[in-house]
């Protein structure tokens, strides 16, 4: 084969094009390359700073000691046990409340005026069947109070779906500080709870909410409706097809949505000072949630904060940078939580 | 035949059945049109003169999606323990009309069925009827295989616990030996079904369809990811679920649809000059006669292969 003299005729003989140089493209590749740098080389110093102030002073000891107004016996023992309830309780009433709504905003409510009426009307008959079978009392009324309830919703239910549709996105902007000062209106000046870490834990749980919501049904919508339309095929209903096959799908999604969304309330400050934090107290809070209504409000971020503050930065200042190392241990750990739970079970479809 | 079929639209009643006059051809013939055999349902352990009741029943059903409209005016008869095969272009609607007969329509945002269907001469679209019902005796094998992600197991057990059967291990190898998948996962029904091959999630998905014992079948080209071994092994299938029910199936295979059905409907697609493009039917017959001697010419063109 003569590899030198190529035929223009023929396309397949034509010579291999070279590598050219573009300029536009290589700066543009090191402005990108230029960008990460600084954005973490921010982080490195920020942490590196840290590591060095902090380093001595975090010790087992540290974790496990009382806080004390001695900064040579201070501990962070009842900061970490704050948080840790408050997490608790912010993931026991955000996650039920939030993977419920998720599965309405995203399953149910699109269902319009007709599809409502279609099931309204199908109580109905449902109610008259039964009433022929003998139903009687109470159980009526209850039926018919049900069956009302839904030709009401027929008609004013897709419109309140759309105003709280607008507003969920809303919600996950607006600013944590006004989380608490409305955790403060609600729950201590209006349901009465003492400014205590159940007060604490409400608060965060409603300032996680919308970003649990948005997350799950995000997780919901990945789930191809296929899977539904299956389900369905064979004879589920809605709810059986959405509870045993959609539901089960998006699950791995909503629980690392639920991790990132926790980890955010975890660094939170702004909202648990409105609420009523304590800068400090010596009391240990206790690990069980149930009698968070009385244990003072102490969270990781608020001791941090506190001790910031203290005049004598080089007697107070390591402390808190080894708080803040321990902060963000926790924040890496559950996010690597939420990695490999994203990696071992997404699937793609 | 086609005084059968009008005899059957105009019929009223509730029964709606009618005695097909005309013994059927027992012996495959060579068209000697097209060129397709026709061998299959004549082969069947049907006799010549039997009743023949319509389950299904349209007249004049579109189908828009949004404001499109995808299906226009179709009248056709679907009858018990037979297969019907709907064949035509790629979008001409053939998976549309599949999915009026069990309202899985309703389950895609902005698709609305409008005019005459019935099931068992009621209306399917009447208001107060309930879809879900409705589609415990109609099941549906969808194009694309799509079973759930969990275990085989677990994919017939679903549909049969929600139709209160019983998922124990007999009713399971029964459903996967019928669906000829029996032997490929005998060992591994607790793995996960998106670990099967495209073909085998396909057969998967026939076994949970017909594990719930349906009245009805829609298959949605069941076959298009299959072997031929296992294609013929579902032609069996639905030769002898055909005792017992009644199919329609979508294909693109005319040997298929020659093969196994007894009846054929052709839809194509109409573009009036305005800019418009909808489904219709053009055509609806015995297979027999539809791939000896089909009326119209646009079958004629499609069956042989010439496109117009
Ligand atoms: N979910 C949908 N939303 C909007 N338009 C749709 C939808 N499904 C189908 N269509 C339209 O309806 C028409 C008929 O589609 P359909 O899927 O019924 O065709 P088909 O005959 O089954 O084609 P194929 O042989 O390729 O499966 C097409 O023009 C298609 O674009
Ligand atoms: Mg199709």
């Amino acid at each position: 084969m003569a590899t030198t003299a190529a035929p223009q005729s023929s396309a397949e003989a034509r010579p291999l094009a070279r590598k050219k140089f573009q300029p536009a493209e290589v700066a543009f590749e090191w402005a990108l390359r230029l960008s990460i740098a600084l954005a973490l080389g921010a982080l490195v110093w920020l942490f590196v700073s840290v590591l060095t102030e902090g380093a001595s002073s975090l010790s087992w000891d540290f974790l496990t000691s009382k806080a004390s107004s001695s900064a040579a016996r201070a501990g962070f023992k009842n900061a970490l046990y704050g948080s840790l309830v408050l997490m608790m309780i912010t993931v026991a009433v955000a996650v039920p409340l939030g993977f419920a709504a998720a599965t309405y905003l995203e399953k149910f409510a699109p269902m319009s005026k007709d599809e409502l009426r279609v099931i309204a009307m199908r109580r109905q008959r449902a109610l008259e069947h039964r009433r022929g079978h003998g139903l009687s009392g109470i159980r009526l009324l209850l039926a018919r109070i049900g069956v009302a309830a839904s030709r009401v919703w027929a008609t004013i239910g897709p419109p309140i779906n759309r105003i709280v549709e607008v507003n969920i996105s809303n919600l996950a902007a607006v600013p944590s500080i006004i989380y608490g000062l409305l955790g403060l209106a609600l729950f201590v000046s209006i349901m009465g709870v003492s400014k205590s870490l159940l007060a604490g834990g409400l608060t965060l749980a409603i300032l996680v909410l919308p970003i649990i919501i948005i997350a799950s049904r995000e997780a919901i919508r990945a789930v191809p409706s296929s899977i539904e339309q299956g389900a369905m095929a064979l004879g589920a209903t809605k709810w059986q097809a959405v509870r045993s096959q959609v539901l089960p799908a998006a699950l791995p999604g909503m629980l690392t949505g639920t991790i990132l969304a926790t980890s955010r309330a975890i660094g939170e400050t702004a909202p648990l000072i409105v609420v009523g934090g304590a800068a400090y107290s010596t009391k240990v809070p206790s690990l069980n949630p149930l009698q968070a209504g009385d244990q003072p409000l102490l969270a990781m971020p608020l001791q941090i904060f506190d001790w910031v503050e203290r005049p004598q930065e080089t007697l107070w200042g390591p402390l808190a940078a080894a708080g803040i190392l321990v902060l963000i241990g926790t924040l890496v750990v559950m996010n690597l939580i939420a990695i490999v739970l994203r990696n071992r079970f997404s699937r793609s479809w | 035949m086609s005084d059968e079929r009008t005899a059957v639209t105009t019929d009223e009643d509730e029964a709606l059945a009618v005695t097909d006059q005309e013994p059927r051809q027992s012996d495959p013939r060579v068209g000697d049109g097209p060129g397709i055999s026709v061998a299959g349902p004549a082969q069947g352990s049907r006799d010549g003169a039997q009743q023949e009741t319509v389950v299904f029943e349209a007249s004049g059903v579109n189908v828009h999606y949004g404001t499109n409209l995808a299906l226009k005016g179709v009248d056709i008869p679907i009858y018990r323990r037979e297969i019907t095969a709907l064949i035509g272009p790629s979008g001409c609607g053939k998976s549309t009309f599949l999915r009026c007969l069990n309202r899985t329509n309703d389950l895609i945002p902005g698709a609305a069925v409008s005019g005459d269907l019935t099931f068992h001469g009621e209306d399917m679209y009447a208001p107060d009827i309930d879809a879900v019902d409705l589609r415990r005796r109609v099941g549906m094998v969808f194009q694309k295989p799509n079973p759930f992600p969990k275990s085989i197991r677990e994919n017939l057990a679903f549909g049969m616990k929600v139709n209160g059967l019983k998922a124990n291990d007999d009713a399971i190898e029964r459903v996967l030996r019928r669906a000829a998948l029996w032997d490929e996962v005998k060992d591994k029904l607790g793995d996960d079904a998106y670990a099967l091959s495209g073909g085998q999630q396909q057969r998967l998905c026939i076994a949970r369809a017909i594990a719930v014992e349906p009245e009805v079948i829609l298959m949605d080209e069941p076959c298009s990811a299959l072997d031929p071994i296992s294609t013929l092994a579902i032609e069996d299938l639905m030769r002898e679920l055909r005792e017992q029910y009644t199919i329609v199936i979508v294909t693109h295979n005319m040997q298929q649809a020659a093969r196994v059905s007894d009846r054929t409907a052709f839809f194509t697609v109409e573009q009036p000059g305005d800019g418009s493009r909808y489904g219709i039917l053009a055509e609806h017959d015995h297979t027999e006669k539809m791939f000896r001697a089909p009326e119209d010419q646009r079958t004629q063109d499609y069956i042989t292969g010439r496109f117009g």
